[in-house]
């Protein structure tokens, strides 16, 4: 199959002739629809004449003359300009994800590819040789025998993303963007400026937010916060973890904590208070509320099949609590325990009493104490009457004592 | 949502918060060059020139709150719009300016630092070396915000200049008069020494340093009109420190008729006049703005050219992830310290080139900042409003006049 490989730059403000070699105009800007695995160029922006016009690129060819691209065009045929990106506009020099480096990178050049069924965005260019192609230095230097490091990235491999006050489509998906784990996503949000990255966060689904706001700095999560609107902002901290979302309203101004909160689901945002009036120095404002607990009167099956159906995370059963019938926390029991055991067993016969437990007002600085001297990984903590309120994971101490270094 | 009035206590406690990058843009503002600067200017004309410092002010405070504002409304920094809205060409030609500019300021920035400690009789075989280490470590290893503490603690030093000009005991009704009449004189000592006061008072690298410290600090829309006084404060600052500056050589040097060529200069021969305390508060004072400065500067350019070009940057990243942006800074200290401590080698050239390199970046950058505020698409509702543009332009065509007189006037010398 025959195919031509074209940059951008090599064509952007050439002549386009008619079929008399009459001049039409100059090319200014491709633009390309996004409905197939490659950009497919539908038109292009000409200045001509009589002012700037969007032509259909069905009438267009390009060819090859004496090392410059010529473009004739058989048909002048002006197109609606909606739902169409423009390449130099938006891709050109912006930045974009690289979704395999996990990274933002800066677009120098376009690489396209004329092929019978049409013209097609193949990659984009990150490296100095795009750069200096643009300054026009790229092949007299070459020329000079001096190598020039090249970098391409596959269209498939990238992921564009806008400003919102361009006119381009407002709501965008970012399926790319989903094999990402959410601290990278994190770190490319933050690198990007506010409004971008809030325009960013916003096409990233309710879970993968909720995910990725988890990940970032404080400074760049109450950005967020205070970027998107309440409504959106809602729905996200109802799927984090209440210590989590309590741990972030504390940064932000009062009033906009408690338009928050009331936005946000009651359940959640109960309990979500509760954590927030724990002094910053007690175990209270650092537990996690998602804990899962056993009354001491389940058997062994009984447990097993409840376990199945909350799916609950790893990290939440590192130890089963088991409580009395008046939720008062009476022991722990490990996951090997039950495992080993007979279906019919009761949770009662297998707790370990001499189980270490903290309350909720006693210090962060002894917890951390306890949990290096026991080794845990997770503890219980109880009220004044020894009801099961939360659980401190390894993770969030870890959290902390890296806060404080 | 309840619009409450803010008490004037809030106020306070909000700007306090806001405070920094104004004022440190203007500190840093009076560096080794600008002490010089304003030194020769006061040694050769004692107070007439005073009067050039309020229209720089004015200048100051309007292409700084342009600065301002665009960072905070687009998130952006300077060089990032350039190149997203003029293209390659003008980011490169800006980028290689600001390299070269950055180099020339550096070394003369070091060239304070060895001229300092001098007086305190250390060698500048050992001053430079150790203040090169030790701004390499703060850059490297601080965050921004204890740098910017550190840095806010430096400005205050700058008022040793302040304690100097009145041990220098001037004639403050002479000087009063001075600063409101404007005297022209059509010599070309008289009006390269102008044209060189408002070109070390407005450098190129400051606007890019404005607008990305504003976003550094994250300062929000909300919080706008605090950071206009932040900026107003920093402008404050620097015309301040200037001012005392003036008047310290004006009131001794230029009354015993004493030419001098440096800031160093300056310092020796404000000893046997006004006491050798003034002349070592000079002297501190011109260290701590070198030191101040050349940390600044060389982090500042590696930052924007990074920044315009894609390249991985950042103090946090390690030399792999971020080879140019360690090259750009590393490169710029080293450099110029080997042209301070290699004798004879030619300072002077080095400083009058990038001084003209300045006066051509000027123009470019100025005007590219004008298009960039008026484009709705960027700026919103925050687009100038003509009362603004014509202040603006006024203030651009004037620069531009200077900056091209700048660059001709070393030319024919």
């Amino acid at each position: 199959m025959k195919f031509t490989s074209i940059y951008l730059s090599r064509i952007l403000g050439n002549k386009i002739l008619s079929q008399e070699y009459q001049i039409i105009g100059k090319l200014i800007d491709l633009a390309v629809t996004n409905d197939l695995q490659n950009p497919r160029v539908v038109a292009a922006k000409v200045d001509t004449r009589d002012g700037i016009k969007h032509l259909s690129w069905q009438f267009f060819a390009v060819n090859k003359q004496r090392g410059q691209y010529r473009m004739t065009c058989s048909k002048i045929d002006e197109v609606p300009t909606e739902n169409m990106l423009y390449l130099k506009r938006s891709i050109v020099d912006r930045q974009i994800i690289d979704v395999n480096g996990r990274k933002v990178v800066r677009v120098n050049d376009v690489r396209l590819v004329l092929l019978a069924s049409g013209f097609f965005v193949v990659a984009v260019d990150i490296g100095t040789e795009g750069l200096f192609r643009r300054l026009g230095i790229a092949k007299p230097l070459m020329r000079l025998g001096i190598k020039i490091p090249a970098k391409l990235l596959l269209w498939q491999d990238v992921e564009t993303v806008f400003t919102p006050n361009e006119n381009i489509v407002l709501s965008k998906t970012y399926n790319k963007l989903s094999t990402l784990h959410p601290s990278d996503l994190a770190d490319i949000i933050e690198d990007f400026d506010t409004k971008t990255g809030i325009a960013l966060f916003s096409g990233l689904g309710k879970e993968k937010s909720a995910d990725v706001l988890e990940e970032m700095e404080e400074e760049a999560q109450l950005k967020v916060l205070e970027n998107l609107d309440t409504e959106k902002a809602a729905d996200i901290l109802e799927e984090m973890p209440a210590d989590e979302v309590a741990d972030i309203l504390d940064g932000l101004r009062e009033d906009k904590a408690e338009e928050l909160l009331n936005e946000m689901e009651k359940e959640a945002s109960e309990e979500v208070r509760e954590l927030m009036e724990y002094d910053e120095e007690l175990v209270g404002s650092l537990m996690t509320t998602d804990v899962v607990s056993f009354r001491s009167d389940y058997t062994v099956e009984k447990t097993i099949s409840t376990l199945r159906e909350l799916k609950p995370d790893e990290e939440q059963i590192y130890y089963i609590f088991v409580t009395n019938i008046r939720n008062r926390l009476i022991g722990t029991v490990s996951l090997r325990d039950i495992v080993i055991s007979q279906p019919n067993v009761t949770l009662k016969s297998l707790i370990h009493k001499d189980f270490v437990y903290m309350k909720d007002s006693d210090r962060i600085d002894e917890l951390i104490k306890v949990i290096s001297k026991y080794n845990l990984f997770a503890i219980p903590i109880v009220n004044e009457q020894m009801n099961l309120v939360g659980a401190v994971i390894i993770n969030d101490v870890m959290f902390e004592l890296n806060k404080k270094h | 949502m309840k619009l409450k009035k803010k008490s004037w206590f809030t106020n306070l406690i909000i700007f306090l918060s806001i405070l920094g990058p104004g004022i440190i843009t203007g500190s840093v503002d009076n560096d080794a060059g600008g002490i010089t600067t304003y030194s020769v200017a006061g040694a050769l004309f004692g107070y007439r020139l005073l009067w050039t410092l309020i229209p720089s002010f004015i200048v100051l405070l309007i292409v700084q709150e342009m600065n301002a504002r665009m960072g905070i409304v687009t998130g952006k920094g300077l060089a990032d719009l350039i190149r997203e809205n003029f293209g390659v060409k003008i980011t490169f030609f800006i980028s290689i300016g600001l390299l070269i500019t950055n180099i020339g300021n550096t070394t003369t920035e070091f060239a304070g630092v060895a001229g300092s400690m001098q007086i305190f009789g250390v060698s500048k075989y050992i001053s430079v070396p150790i203040s090169a280490v030790f701004v390499w470590f703060l850059v490297v290893k601080g965050t921004y915000h204890s740098v910017e503490k550190i840095f806010l603690i430096f400005s205050v030093f700058l008022l040793t200049y302040l304690v100097s000009a009145v041990l220098a005991k001037p004639d403050w009704t002479n000087i009063g008069l001075a600063l409101v009449t404007p005297s022209f004189e059509f010599s070309t000592g008289y009006l390269s020494i102008v044209i060189g006061l408002i070109g070390t008072t407005i450098a190129p690298w400051m606007q890019f340093y404005m607008q990305s410290a504003v976003i550094e600090k994250g300062i929000k829309i909300e919080e706008y009109k605090y950071e206009v006084w932040d900026v107003v404060v920093g402008c404050i600052a620097t015309i301040v420190v200037a001012f005392f500056i003036m008047v310290a050589c004006g009131a001794t040097l230029y009354q015993k008729g004493i030419q001098i060529n440096s800031a160093k200069d300056a310092a020796l021969a404000l000893e046997p006049l006004a006491g050798a305390f003034a002349s070592e508060l000079f002297a501190f004072g011109l260290f701590v703005a070198s030191v101040f400065a050349a940390t600044i500067l060389p982090l500042a350019t590696a930052f924007y050219i990074c920044e315009a070009f894609g390249f991985e940057s950042g103090v946090d990243k390690k030399l792999k992830e971020a080879p140019e942006f360690y090259t750009f800074f590393t490169g710029t200290i080293i450099i110029s310290i080997a042209i301070i401590l290699i004798p004879k080698a030619p300072l002077i050239p080095i400083t009058i080139w990038s001084q003209v390199i300045n006066g051509i970046l000027l123009p470019v950058i100025l005007i590219s900042m004008i298009i960039l505020v008026n484009k709705k698409e960027i700026m919103g509702d925050y687009v100038n409003n003509r009362f603004k543009n014509s202040i603006s332009w006024l203030t651009i065509i004037i620069l531009i006049v200077l900056a091209f007189i700048l660059v001709i006037e070393p030319l024919l010398n």
